[in-house]
């Protein structure tokens, strides 16, 4: 499931007020351009969290996982449907 | 030299041009006279400092050079001061007189006549104002004597006397007239004075060079910016210009890069100074080998002494970084009517200064870095100094890497403090016209050149030139209460087209 204009939504209502969804590429990088700070990295995890219903664990905690709308993207398709181990 | 003796020597040459209109010294000489004959009027017994309003006329250049004549103080509150404030400044400056823009209405009194200005009131010529962080200016008192020895400085430097032309770009009330005005006419060069309406049409100030072939032109770096971006668009040299200064500002490297190109037979001068200390550094910049990394302070002018003092008021003698501390010939003795809590930035020579130059120092509040070459450069404010997330920035430097990107044309930073972070930087800018760039990529732009706690939390675009307080800094108070103000932010922050 495609999450990207959902989470586009919330990084701009949050993070970059007047920005259009359009400007915002999904490879943007959230973290060295300041959007996101180590503050507003916490609050964006526990957005994902309640929003996705994941849990998002110490190793997953990676900053890399949200650094850009991909990135978070992909974080919350793996987190809802987890590879089992066979 | 003296105005007086130019009247006498050469009545015939050109002394002020306004609205295009030639005033030679002699009418000029007649017109003091005038005025001199309405000063006579008046009861100036107390000696008290006369406020003219400094509306840019002949009349009220008349009228000041008929005080100096009279040696009587004169203040100039700006032109646009509201009406309590300018009764508030006239009192603190204790004027018995103060007299209407043009010199033909009626004196009108301040509320509070004598005792007199302290001090030796014999020995003030101009009373200048500066901007002060809250309410009415600060009244800055200058002596005959440092304005003299400042204007022959001058004159020598750019060539004031006869044959000078030189443009009058900032309003009169500024210090900058020493130079452009007073210093010209007492040298016998003339003036051209810029129509304070028409100070940021760019088209305009190149007309007024070319048309009054102007040899002399020095203004802050937004003057400088209109005149190239008019020049460079309209596909001109302005090839009279023979000495062109700037000042008061970091000037943007976009608008240095192009200089030489439009001003083909000028020299090129970066000048720093201070309303209470005038002008006390000078760089010269080599047209051959642009400083693109910003242009130094340069070096002390004749009788400057300076100092750079580290946070606990030790000097730095070495590279390294700390407030610029400076001792002019042409400085103020203090402040008039200041506030005795407030803190004096008039303090004895530092510590190991050599005796016999100077025993009072002006603290600048600049903070100025000296690099291993031993040149200084300007790094902001120390004032503007703030913690973000415990990171200790100058917001000065943050606005200047925004001017430094060729599509922006103002930028300024509001640090509002946050429970936090302890401030969080905010930024209202305005794009050059035509630009494409967006606040994205301004993002990226300042992470490329600051530390991260220094790239900004917000950036809104603006469509109109930011609000600028009467001395035409950009005023920060009214940004940061419309950045406050939830509904009126959208006419500071009008959104971008999508692409």
């Amino acid at each position: 499931m495609n999450h990207i204009e959902h989470i586009k939504s919330f990084l701009i209502t949050e993070f970059l007020p007047g920005v259009q969804a359009s400007e915002l590429t999904t490879e943007y990088d959230l973290l060295t351009n300041g959007v996101v700070d180590s503050l507003g990295l916490l609050k964006l995890i526990a957005w994902v969290e309640s929003e996705f219903q994941v849990t998002v664990n110490d190793a997953a905690l990676d900053p890399d996982n949200f650094r850009t709308v991909d990135a978070i993207n992909a974080f919350v398709a793996r987190a809802s449907h987890p590879v089992k181990a066979g | 030299m003296s105005f007086a003796r130019q009247v006498d020597a050469r009545p015939d040459a050109t002394a002020l041009v306004a609205k295009g209109r030639l005033i030679s010294y002699g009418e000029l000489g007649d017109l003091v006279a005038t005025a001199s004959a309405r000063l006579d009027g008046l009861d100036t017994t107390g000696r008290e400092p006369i406020a003219v309003s400094a509306t840019k006329t002949p009349h009220t250049i008349a009228m000041v050079l008929a005080c100096l004549k009279a040696r009587l103080p004169v203040v100039l509150p700006p032109a646009t001061l509201p009406e309590a404030t300018l009764q508030r400044l006239v009192d603190k400056a204790r004027c018995r007189h103060l007299l209407d823009a043009d010199g033909t209405g009626p004196a009108r009194a301040g509320t509070t006549p004598a005792p007199g200005v302290p001090g030796n009131p014999d020995d003030v010529a101009f009373i200048l104002t500066t901007s002060g962080s809250t309410g009415i200016p600060k009244l800055v008192p200058l002596s005959a004597g440092a304005v003299e020895r400042f204007a022959d400085w001058a004159a020598g430097q750019f060539d004031l006397g006869p044959g000078a032309s030189v443009l009058n770009h900032a309003p009169l009330n500024f210090d900058l007239c020493l130079l452009d005005v007073w210093a010209t006419l007492h040298h016998g060069g003339q003036v051209v004075l810029v129509d304070p309406d028409a100070a940021t049409n760019g088209r305009y100030l190149i007309d007024a060079i070319d048309d009054n072939a102007v040899t002399v032109v020095q203004a802050v770096p937004m003057a400088h910016q209109l005149m190239v971006d008019a020049a460079c668009d309209a596909d001109r040299q302005l090839t009279s210009v023979r000495h062109l200064i700037f000042t008061g500002d970091h000037l943007p490297a976009r608008c240095l890069t192009r200089l030489p190109g439009v001003f083909p037979a000028s020299r090129f001068y970066n000048i720093y100074g201070c309303t209470e200390t005038n002008d006390s550094f000078m760089h010269e910049v080599d047209r051959g080998a642009l400083p693109l990394d910003g242009v130094p302070l340069g070096t002390p002018l004749p009788g400057v002494d300076a100092v750079v003092l580290d946070d606990d008021g030790n000097e730095i003698t070495g590279p390294g970084q700390g407030e610029l501390v400076v001792a002019t010939p042409f400085q103020s003795a203090g402040y008039l009517g200041a506030d005795p809590a407030a803190p004096n930035p008039f303090v004895p020579a530092p510590a190991g200064r050599p005796p016999g130059i100077s025993d009072r120092y002006y603290r600048t509040g600049d903070v100025v870095r000296r690099d291993g070459d031993g040149l200084l450069y300007l790094e902001g404010r120390n004032d503007f100094q703030v913690k973000v997330r415990g990171t200790r920035l100058n917001i000065a430097v943050v606005e200047q890497v925004l001017l430094d990107h060729d599509q922006v044309a103002e930028a300024v930073v509001l640090a509002v403090p946050d429970p936090v972070a302890g401030h969080l930087l905010h930024v209202v800018l305005r794009r050059v016209p035509g630009a494409t760039v967006n606040t994205l990529a301004l993002r990226q732009h300042c992470a490329r050149h600051l530390p991260t706690a220094a790239i900004p939390s917000t950036l809104r675009l603006s469509e109109d030139p930011l609000p600028r307080t009467s001395t035409g800094k950009v005023d920060r108070q009214s940004l940061t209460q419309i950045l406050r103000s939830p509904q009126s932010e959208a006419t500071v922050a009008r959104k971008e087209p999508a692409r």
